[in-house]
């Protein structure tokens, strides 16, 4: 499915999606077609919302890691290799990124995502280039 | 602040997207918005203002783009608006330029053609004077850039690594480890080595970081050519964790912590398996973890990744101890996220360090029970690690009741797997080893799984017994085999492996198991060879071995006969024969059935008799007749050797080029039919003869 060499590359994507199914916020940083997206979307957060909050931020899906973490209304879902990633490690990520996301809508709400779907596309695409994480600094 | 910029119509797609109720309502939306893209694609806003219908025709653009961003995004093709994205990209304005390299991104796939054209912009970016637009090229460069592609940019990227802006450089190294990714003979790792060196320097940690990432990939592919890196490493480990960066690098007072993780991990991987690599690391490994104990997720992160290497890298006793004891802290707390790292962790260490899994029985077993699924699957890991000849029999038992559970097909494949090891490393007898394995084949969505060489193995080790040719202790396992064979014979579905074992067992060793009725099992083989799923192959093992119980019983109950019957019109031709030979057999020469299929006797080799001496009566009789005796053709078939004699020296292709054929006839000919036919075609229908 992936036409590029899929080489080592701790995040795969990275999704906000709320509640009820509806994905507000879509980073791949590998190529997948439109409808394999739409279904792996809805599989993982059908997923996540079968869980507790007693019970861990990490699922295992389909051969990828799957790291979240929500919000309010919005989950916020990391996907890595399932090779040796420090699952803390993203969990913390998501949450500067939500810091950071706050810090600069001001208390960043789902509707903020919505309505400035570019702006949030760049100041994830600041933090993380490749797959990697390459700045988390204020 | 919220939806103030955008224009009314985009505003209300926002809200009607977000206010949809159902994902038919959703779709109908998004359907809607389409058209009305579409219609906007083929009218563009009409050019009457001069100098500011440049302007709001981008914005309009862009508010294009992102709209097309959402269709995509809630699972609907925009391909007809990718052309607005390429125009887009070779906007002046800076916000309007990233908007389109955005889409092109995220919309275009790896063969769609568009990416070759955006090439040219991405070049005049990358030279750009202006910061930001180069930073956009660059971001652009890891997402659009294919294999084919790379030659056009590696230079300019490269070059980039040396821009005085930190933002560029940081993203240059990223962007330059995307083209070596895709293309090793455009940038080879050993010029990537090089360039890495330096930036590890670089004066801004920002930039430093980002080449840590990818120090830190090409460490996993190769690590020799960082191993003399290790000082470097720890002394900027050093520095960050004595808080000597810039305060804004800190995350809840803890400095950099995915810096600290990152060269962590580097150190782990470099320290694999070298001995005099780890010495160097040991210090400053104790120091991090220390500091990291904060009481915080991002500090227990970094403590967590510090267990990891100190399991990796050469052992160090003191640092084991540290490891282990945070681990004892992870497991018992009652954040399930640090369960999970506990959990891990430990699995980590007993592999290694066995030792360590005895004061945390207890917690393991419990975890194993907990609900949380999640955690389940990483203690089973745990187990898979920790099994040894004493708590195998436990260990498999608790990987077959997952196995039996679940329906995700990537665990099952991987318990599966883990199952055939550990029966086969640390089984604690044979007896045990055989139902383990039958159980195994058993479980719906796992037989498939399993390699027919483990059927193989069941079956060799059945014939051949334990090994210490104690012919009663053999029997017993094969009567064991046999009596679970026997209660799996209801079964509704078997996969061919259970099959094809179950059929073979019961047929070479039913008759050892006491109380049996043959005719029975005779009759349950029966049944099952008719069931229509089955496979060949498992359907031919199921009657060969009713053709040996019946052998064995003596009797050929009316069952069998109609089944052999049947199956001597199989569609199956392998079938159809072997039925075709019993009836044969079983008819004219019944005293033949016993020598045709003898007991426990698998292993014993079959005797073919090459020279087939039994026919040599009948040869005798004939050439006493007067027949002429067989004579062989001559040995003439091999060419490696040349002729033998003289004969047939000349080479065999003709070599001389045939005599020019004779066209006067046939000119004469065309010339009688058609007058004005020349002559001069004579050159082009002759021509060299070939040779051969």
């Amino acid at each position: 499915t992936f036409l590029f060499p899929v080489d080592i590359m701790p995040l795969r994507f990275c999704l906000m999606v709320n509640k009820q199914g509806q994905t507000r916020l879509a980073s791949y940083y590998e190529w997948m077609p439109i409808a394999e997206r739409t279904a792996l979307e809805s599989e993982i957060i059908r997923k996540c919302l079968s869980r507790s909050e007693l019970q861990c931020s990490f699922v295992e899906h389909r051969g990828y890691k799957v790291i979240y973490r929500r919000y309010a209304s919005l989950f916020f879902i990391v996907g890595v290799d399932t090779v040796e990633e420090n699952e803390l490690g993203i969990l913390e990520f998501i949450h500067a990124l939500v810091e950071t996301l706050d810090k600069y809508f001001e208390s960043v709400c789902e509707l903020d995502i919505m309505f400035n779907l570019e702006k949030a596309h760049f100041i994830l695409d600041e933090m993380v280039m490749n797959g990697c994480i390459i700045e988390t600094n204020k | 602040m919220s939806g103030s910029h955008l224009s009314r119509e985009f505003f209300a797609l926002v809200k009607a997207i977000g206010e949809s109720k159902s994902k038919q309502e959703e779709d109908r939306i998004i359907l809607g918005e389409i058209q009305t893209l579409k219609k906007a694609l083929s009218n563009p806003p009409s050019a009457d203002k001069a100098s500011t219908s440049g302007a709001s025709s981008k914005k309009k653009a862009k508010e294009f783009l992102i709209r097309l961003m959402y269709v995509e995004m809630l699972g609907h093709d925009g391909s007809f608006g990718y052309i607005k994205a390429v125009e887009l990209a070779a906007a002046q304005s800076i916000v309007h330029k990233r908007v389109g390299y955005l889409a092109c991104g995220a919309c275009l796939s790896p063969d769609h053609e568009f990416r070759f054209m955006l090439i040219n912009r991405l070049q005049r970016d990358l030279a750009s004077e202006n910061i930001l637009d180069v930073c956009a090229a660059l971001a652009a460069v890891v997402r659009l850039i294919t294999t084919d592609m790379v030659a056009t940019v590696v230079n300019d990227v490269t070059k980039l690594l040396s821009h005085q802006s930190d933002l560029v450089r940081k993203k240059a190294i990223i962007a330059l480890h995307r083209l070596h990714q895709l293309d090793q003979a455009n940038i080879s790792a050993e010029d990537l080595t090089g360039h890495l060196r330096r930036i590890l320097c670089d004066r801004d940690p920002s930039v430093m970081g980002a080449s840590l990432c990818v120090i830190e990939k090409m460490t996993i592919k190769n690590p020799a050519p960082f191993k003399d890196l290790v000082p470097s490493l720890v002394s900027i480990l050093k520095q960050v964790i004595e808080h000597r960066l810039p305060s804004d690098f800190d995350y809840h007072r803890i400095p950099a912590p995915w810096l600290q993780m990152k060269l962590v991990r580097i150190l782990s991987l470099v320290g694999k398996g070298d001995k005099s690599s780890s010495e160097g690391m040991y210090a400053i490994l104790a120091d991090t973890i220390k500091r990291a104990d904060t009481g915080i997720n991002a500090g227990f992160a970094i403590v967590y990744e510090v267990v990891k290497a100190v399991t990796i890298i050469y052992p160090n006793t003191t640092l084991l101890d540290v490891a282990a004891e945070a681990i004892s802290r992870f497991m018992s707390s009652n954040n399930h996220n640090l369960k999970y790292l506990g959990v891990t962790g430990l699995a980590m260490i007993v592999k290694d360090h066995p030792r360590y899994a005895a004061a945390h029985q207890l917690a393991v077993v419990e975890c194993l029970d907990d609900p949380d699924e999640t955690l389940q699957r990483k203690t089973l890991e745990l187990l898979f690690s920790m099994c040894n000849p004493v708590n195998v029999e436990f260990i498999a038992d608790k990987l077959l009741s997952f196995l039996k559970d679940t329906n995700d097909d990537f665990l099952r494949r991987d318990l599966t797997q883990k199952i055939v090891t550990i029966s086969e490393r640390y089984a604690p007898n044979q007896q045990w080893y055989i139902s383990t394995i039958i159980t195994l084949f058993s479980i719906p969505g796992a037989g498939e799984l399993v390699s027919p060489s483990i059927a193989q193995n069941l079956m060799s080790l059945l014939a051949e017994g334990g090994g210490d040719d104690d012919e009663e202790e053999d029997n017993a396992m094969r009567a064991a085999a046999v009596e679970t064979f026997v209660n799996l014979l209801d079964e509704p579905q078997m996969p061919p492996v259970l099959l094809q074992t179950l059929a073979w067992s019961l047929g070479e060793y039913a008759f050892l198991l006491d109380g049996i009725d043959l005719a029975e099992i005779v009759e349950n083989l029966c049944t099952l060879a008719r069931r229509p799923v089955i496979d060949d192959q498992s359907r031919r093992y199921l009657v060969t071995a009713v053709f040996k119980l019946v052998s064995q019983l003596g009797t050929y109950p009316p069952c069998a006969a109609r089944l052999v019957d049947d199956f001597t019109t199989s569609r199956d031709p392998i079938l159809q024969q072997s039925c075709n030979e019993f009836q044969a057999l079983i008819t004219s020469n019944v005293q033949l059935l016993t020598s045709v299929f003898p007991v426990d006797a698998s292993c014993e080799d079959v005797g073919a008799d090459s020279g087939l001496s039994i026919a040599q009566a009948y040869v005798d009789a004939a050439l006493a007749r007067g027949m002429n005796p067989y004579s062989p053709p001559p040995d003439g078939g091999s060419d490696s050797e040349a002729d033998e004699g003289g004969e047939a020296s000349k080479p065999v292709f003709n070599m001389t080029p045939y005599e020019r054929p004779d066209t006067k006839p046939l000119q004469a000919q065309q010339a009688a039919l058609n007058p004005s036919f020349s002559t001069s075609t004579e050159s082009s229908v002759s021509g060299e003869g070939a040779s051969g």
